[in-house]
């Protein structure tokens, strides 16, 4: 047949199509959607130490379309080459929180730089974040998680779950 | 050729039942020329005057699209320098000519073994969209004496950062004395070579570039 015999006894067709694949491969994780599972305990209550991993979408990467509330994918500022998980706090012009709740200097506030964003794990006493190396460059986003999968059971349409932005408007009439 | 109509062409093929069978009995038939698979169908489809060609180069085109996305992200691309902040290393002529100093960025392995003197691509940490070109200065635990916009005279760079500056001063360029220490892993690229003005064109001889003398310890 016409689409074998392509092939077979042409050595650079073969070697040039198995590089435009991998290079489309490289486009579509890099640029469209990723698959990646996190170990930790930083985002303890949301994603377990082991087991879940996450959908990126990489559309989101450079902090385009991230708001307040979503989990990241980030570059890690102070340990190149690594890539952490952590939930939006801030976005370039918020005032938020420098510390944790329990922390002394609670009531300490800054105003997130332009091009920065503040982020934090959501188990704050096993989380090193922007309390840690402060403000994050919203260039070192790498995606947004829009989906998690978990593998219980046999059924693989029951794997995925999507994944929302959690916030809620304050509840101001109960005081 | 079997099919004579474009819309004969392009119909879906349903390959029936029996199909060798059926196709063995009707290439003996003495009316009915042949039945075509659907890769000779396109073979056939493909030795049309124009669409048969256009199509094939337009699929060769896009098949090539994701390899040069990748070349240009990961291997190597053309930076363009505007504005003055690496005055007078690039740009020299920036007071006779609007046109931009065309170098190579090197982005292969970037962001490892990279050396004070060094001219580093990175993302704008003010600007998360936006490419700036400067001069490491500082590598990760360093001492360095800043320049004025910088509110602290000395600081240490923090691990996993880099001090950045570019030669045009504090007049002219806008780096870490405005933004800080920035992360490694904002840098892209490094510039190893100069493509044009032709009379500048060379390597990049970055160890050559002086010591900067407001590196007060180096780690």
């Amino acid at each position: 047949m016409g689409f074998t015999s392509r092939y077979y006894g042409h050595p650079f067709r073969v070697l040039f199509s198995i590089g435009k694949s991998v290079a489309f491969a490289h486009l579509i994780w890099n640029y469209g959607v990723a698959w990646g599972s996190g170990s930790g305990a930083s985002m303890m209550p949301t994603f377990p130490v082991l087991g879940k991993s996450v959908i990126i979408d990489r559309r989101c990467r450079r902090g385009r379309n991230v708001q307040v509330g979503d989990c990241v994918v980030y570059n890690i500022p102070i340990e190149p080459g690594e890539e952490g998980i952590k939930r939006v706090l801030g976005m370039p012009g918020d005032y938020v929180l420098m510390n944790s709740p329990d922390c002394k200097n609670r009531n300490h506030m800054i105003q997130v730089p332009e091009g920065h964003c503040y982020i934090m794990g959501d188990n704050l006493p096993w989380s090193r974040d922007s309390r840690d190396f402060g403000p994050l460059p919203l260039a070192l986003i790498k995606g947004k998680v829009v989906a998690t999968s978990y593998l219980n059971g046999w059924n693989p349409l029951k794997w995925w779950s999507k994944f929302d932005n959690g916030l809620k408007p304050v509840d101001t009439t109960s005081e | 050729m079997a099919n004579h109509s474009l819309w004969a062409r392009l119909r879906p093929f349903r390959r029936p039942l029996l199909f060798n069978k059926v196709a063995l009995r009707i290439q003996s038939h003495p009316r009915i020329h042949s039945v075509n698979s659907r890769w000779t169908r396109y073979k056939s489809f493909r030795q049309h005057r124009f669409l048969g060609d256009f199509t094939w180069y337009s699929w060769i085109f896009l098949t090539w699209v994701p390899v040069v996305v990748f070349f240009n992200a990961n291997v190597m691309e053309l930076a363009f320098i505007n504005g003055p902040s690496m005055y007078p290393f690039m740009n020299a002529e920036k007071d006779q000519t609007t046109a931009p100093d065309v170098t190579v960025a090197w982005k292969w392995n970037a962001q490892h073994n990279l050396a004070r003197g060094m001219i580093v691509l990175f993302w704008n940490p003010r600007k998360p969209e936006i490419t700036v070109v400067k001069r490491v200065v500082g590598l990760e635990g360093d001492i360095i004496t800043t320049r004025p916009p910088y509110p602290a005279l000395v600081i240490r760079v923090p691990p996993g950062h880099i001090w950045v500056e570019g030669d045009g001063g504090e007049r002219d360029s806008i780096d870490s004395n405005v933004y800080g220490p920035i992360a490694t892993a904002l840098v892209i690229g490094t510039i190893p070579f100069v493509l044009k003005p032709l009379h500048r064109a060379g390597w990049v001889r970055w160890w050559e570039h002086p010591v900067n003398g407001r590196v007060r310890h180096r780690s």
